[in-house]
């Protein structure tokens, strides 16, 4: 095993192969607190990309409930018990990731999904964390709780399922990052599914190879956004370009959110993988839940969300979800607008941060009519 | 009970039972090696009664633990192997013990496979057994069950796989797009981009055979020259498949070379890697003639 860094991380770790990072890496920020579950994403993807004979059952996204949901069937809880106690010390993670916890013959801790396991795609949906008896669901704050969590392929930094591949089957792109199966290549040995802790690689049983999210590639290199970002009714997604911490740039919307306002984590950043899609945790969650989803730092990113409302550079980012099919690799705000650019400079998109709002009154005394102020 | 023994002389007594013993170490002696028996015909399949004439090597299969990922559990103890030849092509039986019949793809599901390797060219020494070595490659002749049964007639759909799955729709076969198959064909490929590029792992098949070569683990590509044919049936104790390829470079030259075979049990989920192999064992060809096999 080579020795490669790992910012989530803060240190140094094992992986298979030494470390390559690609030109510029694809990455994306999920606003947890505004997804509603409606799916449209899972449609969107389903309808792109596996809609195919064999892909029945594949989800290359999908929206589950926590803290019960789970598609395939406990992926999270299936490793969490295998990899044991994760034990972060402030920002470091001195434990062990699944590449240093790698069972005896094998490259990655893994576990291998049973066909049942993709039985049940909406298990746990909707479902809260304990008991809402006795009108405990109309006392303010709620005292149960439960987020939607979408889920796509990570392309990570350092993926699991290309260094499981003993046939060197996946690959990683150099020139954004993008992690593919290697259709003409593959032989479905399956290593890839049983290594990937998201589980975000699926066995075709009508190909006999193995496929995964490819992140939308084709609409990538034509400078737009995935299919279950730009159909996302809640605006919760935007994808880009994320850089190293060091390398961090503030006109770099990834980056903005990321490195510096700190306001979107990693998920299972203790796996080792270096995910690279951020969350932006949910608000109403315990803390001892969303920091071993996302890592110590969900409280305090919890906290620089909550002050967006009296920031207009973060309330500005957040506004620029969803507001356009094109990648915005930069931003820049003047006032109460915000502006998406591309590479060059030249601005895609512009919204203002706050939305106008108009109030009519509710007795028109014009026409002597009552009207409804919904849209 | 009376019973009436003939009086032989003791000296033919003694003389038949020397003459009894020899024959029976002749007969019981196991074979050391793989050995080609030259033939007029070769056999159609597996059950072909012309096997009889070749000489069966019991060939302990270990498990394949040099390179991640390993295979620590050993399932198949042995492979019984039968070599024939026709002068031309060499045709090998490959028999051993499965109980369960692992011929249907899917999600955590594997299949009972086997190979043949023997060294792409002959050499002083042999590469290495493990797949061979950069510049030292070796030729594989891979055989599959479920390739099998898609010759065997299993249709190419969803539903030979999943009897009682349910599907609402396919894009591709919109009633719409029923007028123009051309473009009915060009949607339903973008949804299967493996058949698209001619990856053979799934799909109608002629052969249950694929020619592979390699030079070291992780190297393994299907041969640009696909010569080997075969055939697998399933038997009450295990599989019989028997595999015909070219005769490899050193027995057409008539000289000893190499072979090397590997086993997978799906229901132990060996696949790729994780495999029961041999080290290289010697291949030799009995120089004998013997009549033809249909005779």
């Amino acid at each position: 095993m080579a020795r490669v860094y790992n910012w989530q991380l803060q240190r140094e770790m094992s992986y298979w192969y030494p470390e390559n990072r690609p030109k510029r890496q694809f990455a994306a920020i999920f606003d947890i607190n505004k997804c509603i579950a409606c799916q449209t994403c899972t449609l969107a993807c389903k309808t792109t990309w596996t809609s195919g004979k064999g892909q029945e059952y594949m989800l290359w996204n999908n929206v589950e409930t926590k803290p019960y949901g789970s598609y395939p069937l406990a992926w999270d809880l299936n490793l969490l018990g295998k990899l044991g106690a994760q034990q972060w010390n402030g920002g470091e993670y001195p434990g062990r990731t699944l590449f240093e916890s790698a069972e005896a013959g094998e490259r990655v801790l893994g576990w291998r999904p049973e066909e049942p396991d993709y039985a049940y795609p909406n298990h746990g949906e909707d479902d809260c964390a304990g008991q809402v008896d006795a009108g405990a669901d109309v006392n303010i704050p709620h005292l149960s709780w439960f987020f939607y969590l979408a889920r796509i392929c990570n392309h990570c930094t350092f993926p699991a399922c290309l260094s499981a591949c003993p046939r060197g089957s996946i690959y990683k792109r150099p020139e954004d990052g993008i992690v593919l199966v290697d259709q003409s290549r593959c032989r479905g040995y399956q290593e890839c599914v049983k290594a990937c802790p998201y589980k975000k690689v699926f066995y075709n049983p009508m190909t006999g190879t193995s496929e995964k999210c490819i992140a939308c590639f084709p609409k990538i290199e034509e400078g737009l956004q995935p299919q279950c970002f730009v159909n996302c009714i809640g605006k919760i997604r935007m994808a880009g370009w994320i850089s190293r911490p060091d390398e961090a740039r503030p006109d770099n919307p990834l980056d903005y959110l990321v490195h510096i306002r700190k306001v979107a984590l990693p998920l299972f950043p203790q796996f080792g993988l270096e995910p690279n899609v951020y969350y932006i945790p949910p608000i109403h969650a315990p803390k001892p839940f969303l920091q071993q989803m996302f890592g110590p730092l969900a409280g305090q990113a919890i906290d620089a969300y909550r002050a967006a409302k009296d920031d207009l550079d973060l309330a500005g980012l957040l506004a620029l979800f969803g507001s356009s099919e094109r990648l915005m690799s930069r931003w820049k705000r003047e006032g109460e607008m915000i502006a998406g650019l591309d590479d060059q400079g030249a601005e895609l998109v512009r919204v203002p941060i706050t939305e106008p709002v108009s109030i009519r009154p509710a007795y028109d005394e014009l026409y002597q009519i009552a009207r409804v102020n919904c849209p | 009970m009376n019973r009436s023994f003939p009086h032989w002389p003791l000296s033919h007594v003694a003389a038949a039972l020397v003459a009894l013993i020899g024959c029976r170490q002749a007969a019981e002696a196991p074979p050391t090696n793989v050995v080609i028996r030259q033939v007029a015909s070769l056999p159609s399949e597996p059950s072909d009664p012309a096997w009889r004439q070749a000489v069966e090597f019991d060939a302990k299969l270990i498990p394949q633990d040099m390179v991640e990922p390993r295979l620590l559990a050993e399932s198949t103890a042995g492979v019984r192997v039968r070599a024939l030849t026709d002068g031309r092509d060499l045709a090998v039986r490959l028999e051993w013990d499965d109980a369960s019949k692992d011929d249907v793809p899917g999600p955590a599901k594997f299949f009972d496979a086997c190979a043949i390797q023997v060294p792409a060219d002959v050499q002083s020494t042999v590469p290495a057994p493990q797949m061979g070595e950069t510049g030292r490659p070796v030729h594989i002749s891979y055989w599959n069950a479920v390739w099998q049964a898609s010759v065997d007639g299993r249709p190419d759909s969803l539903a030979a796989l999943y009897p009682n799955a349910a599907v609402d729709h396919y894009p591709f076969e919109a009633e719409s797009l029923k007028k123009d198959p051309a473009a009915q064909q060009a949607m339903a490929a973008r949804y299967a981009p493996a058949r698209t590029l001619g990856n053979p792992m799934a799909g109608p098949r002629e052969s249950p055979v694929e020619d592979m070569i390699a030079e070291g683990p992780s190297t393994l590509t299907r041969s640009p020259e696909q010569a080997s044919r075969g055939r697998g049936v399933k038997t009450a104790t295990g599989w019989s498949v028997q595999i015909v390829r070219p005769l490899p470079a050193s027995a057409a030259n008539h000289q000893p070379g190499q072979i090397a075979f590997a086993v997978w049990r799906g229901d132990a989920r060996e696949v790729g890697a994780r495999k029961m192999r041999t080290a290289w064992i010697e291949l030799s060809q009995e120089e004998i003639h013997e009549p033809s096999a249909s005779q």
